[in-house]
């Protein structure tokens, strides 16, 4: 088994030079002033009215965006799965393919899709019905968010679902189970794996991002993420930057804590 | 019943992905060269982009760095999750989570970490930081992607595998492999695609001369997306698209007894429509990328490095350089003084000529950064009017760092169908009749001098008091406003989206060409006027080139091709008598009287502990 165990090795020499170093290095910063003294005070000015409230609001709109992708990718990932295997490459790759137009430029789009005369309100108001004026608020960061972030749920789901044994489920239905029952017995267990890296990969880039509050929410909504990066660019601290990005990142690592105590791994590996 | 309903949920779903692509592609077909108006169909984006080295080469760049980052990340991913399945529970729960840490990270962190790493490697930013650093954060997706596959791989059948007699090794290429395939290679596309994708990392890791088609975008937003840009991503989406269906919609090979019974026909149809069509695509690709990059070669001839801000030179003007002075010209581009900034400070890369703001150029004469200008090399500097000097030895004192290139003012741009009285006074900005209709500026130092003037106090305020008062005014302001924004007045306004906006006087004239109900006013309270000047940093390595370049701008020809193709104000005098167009060349909005422009003041460099505390204040009003 030691031999299996030499195949991190590449890995590790990679993390360790391109990913810990470079932590320390972050690490470094946040805890000294521009001086070069140890300091706390970068990472305690998180406890600012405005940062707190950035933090808040970007923990509740990455929080939202997860669930509702959640809600989006599980019945997609299962309709998906179900269908049949020649095809499904093909339907999973549709999938991915509007991540090919560049993400700045599926941001802007959204942009003229629901301005005040954008086209969607065009449609609306050819059709007599209400306008819809999300543009610039929550909302509309929301929409982006599950925009960009979808494909991430339902690839990692759908990845698990189309291993599921068919013969199980099967089994189930045979033994009496009805639908709702073989769900959460079967098929719902057997998913976590999946679905825990849905949330993995949905809940971080929304809790950090601020690309999309920009455009979006017309830079009226300030996240966390923002912060830091005005912080670096506009204010060019890199000591009170890496202070808060430290923070935040305890904080993702927190949420990501909680997330996995429900990934039952398997003890000793599967095979 | 429940099939219908599928459809209808899958279709709902794919209306969601879609319609923001179909947005691009239509607007790829757009006359008019802003997004916010149809101007009539035309096809000449795209004759135009296959003329475009700068984009082609940027489209080449991004796809190498792509395919090679994400296989290489694919390997080492693989590889990795098969030898962490065979550690105990804890030590790969340490290795999974430091998996985690480049998705777990702000992606400025990792950027600015990664970056901080080359330079203290002495690795030269360029191509192979680039990739370097996709490759770092794509392995994480690789693993995510594999290892839910390798956790739902039975056991049982390995362990009969190796019963029966087969090597570890073997069973595992036989049992385990083909189970975690999917995975691998979704892995590997998610790889691809969001090194495709990547911004805020290439923006810090990449060097002078290459850019990737995201640098590209993001430096182009600030004047308006290049339509060509629309068109090669249209052309990618389609071309990507036909090869998915040509893949797996042509005649699957029928299997066992019936394969005999296949016609020659079919299978010469199989094999046109599976292999040869997707391999000429991949010919077409790889030629395309041999031809433009040879092009884009620069090594070894005399070169001048230029870092500008996005869309601020006509590409005529370089290509007439290069030919008149056989200097190869590398072209860079930034979108804001700040991110330039930390680019110059670090040293990494050796620019020969930048364009900065006058604060940013006072801040970088202060920490010495810039070397004197030998101006015997600029004869040509006779044609910038005297006052433009005048006014730039605010930041300059004695006009040895720096050449002017563009001025302007801040001003209103207000849309007369939507506004019917009279503006000339900031106070307009805190009317509530306008409500929801106002654009201010994203910047914290603009948006101050907005507050700060309409109080009269000066725009370089570093008085607490006047800072606080400043504050709450945009505070009281800001339920009025529509959207905070830099890049968007321009397309904003000319769409009808906003009555009002806080516009630099260059965008104005632009705007006012696609849309004749707009107005532009500078307000009688005083605003900003800025001037964006050439400098030499002092690490350049071929300064002389620089001044011959600053020489070349300065003459009245080029400075006038330069005024029409980005209409900022020029203080080149010699090139204004030169525009032909009598209504553009006595335009008050490009070329103010001394007298309107009596109130206004440049910014200055407060200081690193007021440009925080400005910041602090400034996130204030924008959380509130």
């Amino acid at each position: 088994m030691n031999r299996r165990q030499l195949l991190t090795g590449p890995y590790l020499f990679w993390s360790v030079s391109f990913i810990l170093i470079p932590l320390v290095l972050i690490v470094y910063y946040g805890l000294t002033s521009a001086e070069g003294g140890f300091t706390l005070e970068n990472l305690a000015k998180i406890t600012t009215p405005e940062n707190l409230k950035a933090l808040g609001l970007s923990l509740l709109l990455a929080f939202i965006c997860t669930v509702i992708c959640l809600l989006l990718a599980y019945p997609l990932a299962m309709i998906l799965s179900s269908s049949g295997v020649s095809r499904s490459s093909f339907i999973v790759l549709i999938f991915i393919l509007p991540m090919w137009m560049n993400f700045l430029l599926r941001t802007l789009a959204w942009q003229t899709l629901l301005e005040k005369n954008g086209v969607i309100n065009m449609l609306l108001s050819f059709l007599h019905l209400p306008e819809l004026d999300i543009i610039n608020t929550p909302y509309a960061i929301v929409l982006g968010m599950v925009y960009d972030f979808l494909p991430f749920m339902v690839l990692p789901i759908y990845n698990v679902l189309v291993k599921l044994d068919r013969d199980m489920v099967n089994a189930a239905r045979d033994l009496g189970a009805n639908g709702v029952q073989t769900f959460l017995q079967i098929i719902l267990p057997q998913s976590i794996p999946g679905v825990i890296s849905g949330i993995t990969m949905v809940f971080v880039p929304a809790m950090t991002s601020f690309v999309i509050s920009d455009l979006l929410g017309g830079g009226k909504i300030l996240l966390i993420g923002n912060v830091i990066e005005q912080t670096f660019k506009q204010g060019n601290n890199w000591n009170l930057g890496s202070g808060l990005s430290l923070v935040l990142m305890i904080f993702v690592i927190a949420s990501m804590g909680i997330v996995n105590k429900y990934d039952k791994d398997e003890a000793g590996g599967t095979f | 019943m429940k099939k219908a309903a599928r459809k209808i949920y899958l279709g709902l779903i794919l209306v969601l992905l879609y319609a923001p692509i179909v947005t691009l592609i239509v607007l790829s077909f757009n006359q008019s060269k802003t997004r916010a108006r149809w101007g009539g169909f035309t096809l000449q984006w795209y004759r135009s982009l296959f003329g475009n080295e700068q984009i082609m080469n940027a489209f080449y760049t991004t796809l190498i760095i792509a395919l090679l980052s994400a296989f290489i990340a694919t390997v080492i991913g693989t590889l990795a999750c098969i030898g962490m399945q065979a550690m105990n529970r804890r030590v790969r729960g340490l290795f999974l989570s430091v998996a985690n840490i480049p998705m777990v990270n702000p992606e400025i962190v990792t950027a600015v970490s990664l970056m901080l790493i080359f330079i203290a490697l002495r690795i030269g930013l360029g191509f192979e930081t680039i990739l370097i650093s996709h490759i770092t954060f794509n392995i994480p997706y690789v693993i995510l992607s594999v290892m839910p596959k390798l956790r739902q791989t039975q056991r049982s059948t390995y362990e009969a595998a190796l019963d029966l007699g087969a090597s570890p090794v073997y069973a595992f290429w036989r049992v385990v492999f083909p189970d975690i395939v999917p995975g691998v290679l979704s892995g590997f596309l998610l790889a691809f695609t969001m090194s495709l994708d990547d911004f805020v990392i290439t923006h810090f890791t990449k060097g002078p001369g290459i850019d990737t088609l995201s640098t590209k975008i993001y430096a182009e937003v600030r004047k308006g997306i290049k339509p060509e840009i629309y068109a090669l991503s249209t052309l990618l989406f389609v071309s990507v698209l036909l090869l998915l269906i040509l893949v797996n919609y042509s005649p699957e090979p029928k299997e066992g007894a019936v394969k005999q019974t296949v016609t020659k026909a079919a299978r010469i149809k199989v094999l046109v429509l599976r292999r040869i069509l997707p391999a000429a695509m991949a010919v077409l690709l790889t030629a395309g990328g041999i031809y433009y990059g040879s092009k884009g070669n620069f090594t070894g001839a005399d070169t001048v490095i230029v870092y500008n801000w996005g869309e601020y030179m006509d590409p005529a003007v370089l290509d007439l350089f290069e030919e008149e002075t056989g200097i190869q010209v590398v072209y860079e581009e930034f979108e804001t003084n700040e991110s330039m900034y930390p680019k110059i400070k670090a040293g990494a890369i050796a620019y020969d000529v930048v364009c900065p703001s006058d604060y940013m150029i006072q801040r970088m004469i202060q920490e010495d950064l810039l070397s004197e200008i030998n101006f015997d090399n600029i004869p040509n500097l006779k044609n910038i009017g005297e006052t433009y000097l005048e006014k730039s030895q605010a930041f300059d004192e004695q006009n040895r760092y720096s050449v002017p290139y563009c001025w302007g003012t801040v001003g209103i741009l207000y849309n007369k169908k939507l506004v019917d009285e009279p503006i000339d006074s900031w106070s307009v900005l805190w009317d509530e009749k306008y409500a929801d209709s106002i654009l201010m500026q994203d910047s914290v130092r603009d948006a101050f001098a907005v507050a700060l003037c309409y109080l009269g106090y000066s725009l370089n305020s570093t008085d607490l008091d006047e800072l606080t008062a400043a504050r709450d005014l945009l505070m009281e302001q800001k339920p009025l406003v529509q959207a905070y924004v830099v890049d968007q007045v321009r397309d904003k306004m000319i769409g009808n989206e906003a009555a009002l906006g806080v516009i630099y006087s260059g965008e104005a004239i632009y705007t006012q060409s696609s849309n004749p109900d707009l107005e532009y006013v500078i307000p009688k309270e005083g605003t900003n006027i800025w001037i964006d000047s050439w400098v030499i940093p002092k690490n350049a390595q071929h300064k002389e080139n620089a001044e011959k370049f600053i020489n070349f701008l300065c003459r009245p020809d080029i400075a006038l091709m330069n005024f029409e193709y980005i209409t900022y104000s020029t203080p080149n005098t010699a090139a204004r008598e030169l525009i032909e167009d009598e209504a553009l060349k006595n335009s008050l909005v490009a070329f103010p009287t001394d007298e309107m422009l009596k109130n206004c003041t440049a910014f200055q460099y407060l200081g690193d502990e007021m440009d925080a505390v400005y910041l602090d204040f400034w996130n204030q009003v924008k959380s509130r």
